[in-house]
């Protein structure tokens, strides 16, 4: 476990005391690391822990941060994506930055298109590149394809495709094989063998301990903004690469104990959801599954497997509308609106915080109060003082740190937003709560005091469905959890049975076995 | 205290810049200078801003949800049509005329109509604007065209409708194909002198009533949610399709109520020209207001006053350009549009210490500022044009010339 301080003329990378803050949030803390050249380190950490946002000062997608940051020995400041692409850094995002209108080819070379006679584009030449770069990756889309038109898998191969044509001798790969299948990921891992030869300093992001031990030299560990400690890999193992990215606060939170889910609430009966125009037909195929009083139901799989769909054709905001049957308290329901699922005591907490939940231009009352204004009626009018006490009230009840009712929804840190926005879904007082990845973008602490606020929820007799991305969240709140691949339901898994290998294996399972569906 | 200032910063700052100019005008020219001058100046401003004012408040409605209307210029046009038309359809025959083309028949009599003729017609035209609302909000919720290219088309098409109707309506009614209708009911035409109040009155009411639905009631949070965010408001269970329909129902009414008022003040509809660019008027005026056009954000107070803003200064150009003021209307409230809304943009964003000209479109810019200012000091000095606009050009380089340079050495300070 010692710390190897190489010296700094032979590290690549030396990032010294770098801080970033967010309004209402430190992402990065003080944090210096270097890496040798020729070196594959791991970056691991929660959810909020800062990896990003280190990753993205790395690759001059954040260009206003203290501290300073050294390539190859000499102080760097990026004023942009092209200063660090010419500074041999590249970047694979973690969340795509594809332009679905364009082609596989063309979004390859955007911003460096391959160009003939001077001003015409040589798409010919551009393709052919591609299909290059795609037998590299031994895999076989075609080049001329819209990029929409691609599996989510597919099109991470694409930004992967996209980092290596740079021919980088920094790469920085942000959870690559989040939705890729293990095949896909198998021929990644082989890519990164040969970028090695090559002598290609590469940071790898991610959170599944296999990857991590498979390929890493040395491993970082991030927690909440700060840099917990820098490991080889040899001299560490799994469980303490976990200890320190999950700390011991989470682990003393023991949640299922003593749950006792009631009776049937909702039924879903071979839900389909079609997606007209695309190669797999269905977003959502044949999904059946029952969730009960109390009870916290997880819906996990990979990037595109279907989870936000579902909650969104349980809650009445599909388009088109799914097929099959949904029963409420064992009375058929089909939303045509969120409107009316609102009306029926369905709430849903979507995915997407900011462009989704959030009204960055009102205050933290505001959010709160949005769905339940009729609570704050005196003759027909809002009453400020009503609605006020209203907002105080759930500030109070989940513990929002805030300034006050009357501050800036944008003032507060990403939790609290979080926290706003499952208030205001509370005050409707609903049967079933739709949580969609719920603690995305969320530091630890806020974390831990959500996964309560579920917990007293359910035991106060709700019916919770959960979905994550992070699978150590489900396996720590939820009483079964439905496992989703392209669509379809691969597995269901009751607490005891639960293990995050085995739901992986079930998450990138493409044939859907029935035994095992049926299994649990 | 300070907490009202804070909040309402931008109402304050437009009711400040209101004064000032009506100040400046007074002290300038000499029409402030009688009573009876001032009566007359306060009467106009009044009179224009109630009318411009009445449907600012409804594209303002449809700029805080988040959409834009440009229709309602043609819309004024087209109700202006729609109003007279109906009163001479509605009107008696006078006996004591005889068409020129069959003399069995009468021009209608249009001096002293019957109270239910413009209340009837006046039912109708509303309606009609309903209609048009309706329209442009199917065919934005449900065909999905952007509100711009929907409303767009309702700008060029109503007022073409409008001048195609009048011919059809005065050949049936005086036997001759006419762009324009006359009417000379006093009621309806007093509006124009002693009866200006009338639009004031309205105006009043209406942004009275506008002020309680947005800030007090259910339906204007939503509004606001909506223009803050649409998707989230939908997932939050709001009926924004519903909520659409009542804006821009709201904006095409207003619109429409004012074409019935302008056509009444002039006592001619004139299909071709009424409200010609009017919309942008309204635009202006909400935009000047406060009201942000990507939604979410704008009061009635604040739209009040841009409008009297506006109207201040138009009356401001009018009064101090003595020959061709309304060359100089457009220049002026451009600029002053301009700035209004830049002040209150860079208040959010870097404020003053940002940088105003990077790079070479800082630099372009440093020298389109200078010549426009050069430009307009030029045309509008009566003698020693071209001294006056080059020493002001000349002025202006240099001074932001000056500032080009210091963010430039303040920037590369920085960086090392």
């Amino acid at each position: 476990m010692t710390l190897d301080p190489r010296p700094s003329t032979l590290s690549h990378i030396a990032v010294r005391s770098i801080t970033k803050r967010f309004p209402g949030v430190t992402a990065l803390q003080d944090v210096s690391l270097s890496v040798a050249r020729g070196e594959l380190h791991a970056i691991c950490g929660e959810n909020g822990a800062g990896k990003s946002t280190l990753m993205k000062i790395l690759a001059g997608v954040i260009t206003e941060y203290d501290g300073e940051l050294q390539i190859a020995g000499r102080s760097v400041r990026f004023a942009g994506t092209r200063d660090a692409a010419a500074a041999g850094v590249s970047i694979i995002h973690q969340e795509l930055n594809l332009v679905g209108s364009l082609s596989v080819a063309a979004n390859i070379f955007l911003g460096r298109e391959v160009r003939r006679a001077g001003w015409l584009l040589d798409d010919r030449g551009m393709e052919q590149a591609t299909a290059e770069l795609f037998a590299q990756l031994e895999t076989d889309i075609r080049p001329s394809r819209l990029v929409r038109e691609l599996r989510v898998g597919d099109q991470q191969l694409v930004e992967i495709a996209k980092a290596l044509s740079l021919r980088s001798d920094i790469l920085i790969m942000d959870e690559p094989t989040s939705a890729l299948t293990d095949q896909e990921a198998d021929r990644l891992f082989r890519v990164i063998g040969r970028l090695r030869q090559q002598g290609v300093t590469i940071l790898y992001i991610s959170h599944k301990m296999d990857e991590i031990f498979r390929l890493a030299d040395r491993i970082t560990v991030l927690r909440d903004g700060s840099l917990v400690r820098t490991l080889d890999r040899e001299q560490t193992s799994r469980r303490e690469i976990t200890h320190l990215m999950v700390g011991r606060e989470i682990e003393s939170v023991r949640l299922e104990d003593g749950r006792c889910p009631g009776d049937a609430l909702l039924d879903v009966e071979d839900l389909s959801l079609p997606w007209p125009g695309h190669a797999r037909r269905w977003r959502l195929e044949n999904v059946s599954f029952q969730l009960r009083r109390g009870e916290v139901l997880g819906i996990a799989g990979l990037m595109g497997a279907g989870r936000t769909e579902l909650l969104e054709c349980l809650f009445g905001a599909a388009s088109p509308p799914p097929q099959g049957r949904i029963l409420l308290d064992g009375r058929p329901v089909a939303f045509t609106h969120p409107a009316e699922a609102k009306a029926a005591g369905m709430a849903m907490v979507s995915e997407d915080r900011k462009r989704l939940g959030l009204f960055s231009r009102m205050t933290v009352r505001e959010n709160i109060t949005l769905c339940t204004l009729r609570d704050a009626l005196r003759g027909g009018l809002i009453q400020d003082s009503r609605e006020r006490r209203l907002a105080r009230e759930s500030v109070e009840q989940l513990s929002i740190r805030t300034a006050g009712t009357e501050a800036a929804i944008t003032s507060l840190s990403g939790g609290n937003q979080q926290k706003c926005i499952i208030a205001r879904w509370l005050r409707t007082q609903p049967r079933v709560l739709l949580l969609d990845d719920p603690t995305r973008g969320i530091d630890v602490g806020a974390k831990a005091e959500l996964y309560t606020i579920i917990d007293a929820l359910c035991r106060r007799g709700m019916g919770i469905i959960v979905t994550s991305s992070e699978l150590p969240e489900l396996v720590t709140l939820c009483d079964r959890i439905l496992v989703l691949c392209e669509g379809r339901v691969t597995g269901e898994l009751a607490r005891g049975e639960f293990s995050e290998q085995r739901i992986m294996e079930f998450a990138t399972q493409r044939e859907v076995h029935a035994s095992a569906g049926a299994a649990s | 205290m300070s907490e009202f200032f804070r909040k309402h910063r931008n109402e304050l700052g437009l009711a400040v810049a209101v004064l000032v100019v009506v100040a400046i005008t007074a002290t300038l020219s000499e029409t402030y200078h009688s009573a009876a001058g001032r009566a007359e100046t306060a009467r106009i401003i009044f009179r224009e801003a109630a009318m411009l004012g009445i449907f600012a408040l409804g594209a303002a409605v449809v700029i805080i949800a988040g959409g834009i209307d440009l229709s309602a210029g043609s819309i004024i046009a087209f109700s202006g049509t729609i109003f007279f038309g109906l009163l001479i359809t509605l009107a008696p025959d006078d006996p004591g005329t005889r068409w020129a083309s069959d003399a069995n028949l009468h021009f209608p009599q249009t001096d002293e109509l019957a109270l239910w003729i413009p209340a009837v017609a006046l039912l109708i035209t509303l309606a009609i604007a309903f209609l048009v609302g309706s329209f442009h909000t199917w065919l934005i919720t449900v065909i999905e065209l952007p509100p711009f290219v929907a409303t767009l088309a309702s700008l060029v098409g109503l007022r073409s409708l409008a001048r195609l109707l009048i011919q059809d309506i005065t050949v049936l009614q005086y036997g001759q194909r006419q762009s324009t209708i006359t009417i000379n009911d006093e009621l309806l035409t007093s509006v124009s002198r002693e009866s200006w109040w009338v639009s004031c009155v309205l105006w009043l009411v209406l942004s009275g009533a506008l002020w309680v639905l947005l800030s007090k009631t259910i339906v204007g949070r939503h509004l606001y949610a909506m223009g803050g965010n649409e998707e989230a408001a939908r997932l939050s269970g709001i009926r924004t399709d519903r909520l659409k329909w009542l804006a821009y129902c709201l904006s095409s009414m207003t619109a429409a109520l004012a074409g019935v008022l302008y056509a009444c003040y002039i006592g001619t509809t004139s299909p071709a020209t009424d409200g010609m660019g009017y919309e942008l008027n309204a635009i202006a005026a909400a935009v000047v207001g406060g009201c942000s056009l990507t939604g979410g954000i704008g009061t009635v107070a604040g739209v009040i006053l841009g409008t009297l803003f506006l109207r201040v200064i138009i009356d401001s150009v009018a009064k101090l350009f003595r020959s061709q003021p309304d060359l100089f209307e457009g220049l002026v409230v451009g600029m002053l549009v301009v700035l209004a809304v830049a002040v209150n943009q860079l208040r959010s964003t870097g404020g003053v210490r940002k940088p105003y000209f990077p790079g070479l479109l800082g630099l372009l810019n440093v020298a389109i500022i200078s010549v426009l200012a050069g430009v307009m000091t030029s045309v509008t000095s009566s003698e020693a044009k071209l001294r006056n606009g080059l020493l002001v050009a000349g002025g202006t380089l240099v001074i932001l010339g000056a500032r080009a340079i210091a963010e430039r050495v303040k920037g590369r300070g920085s960086r090392v």
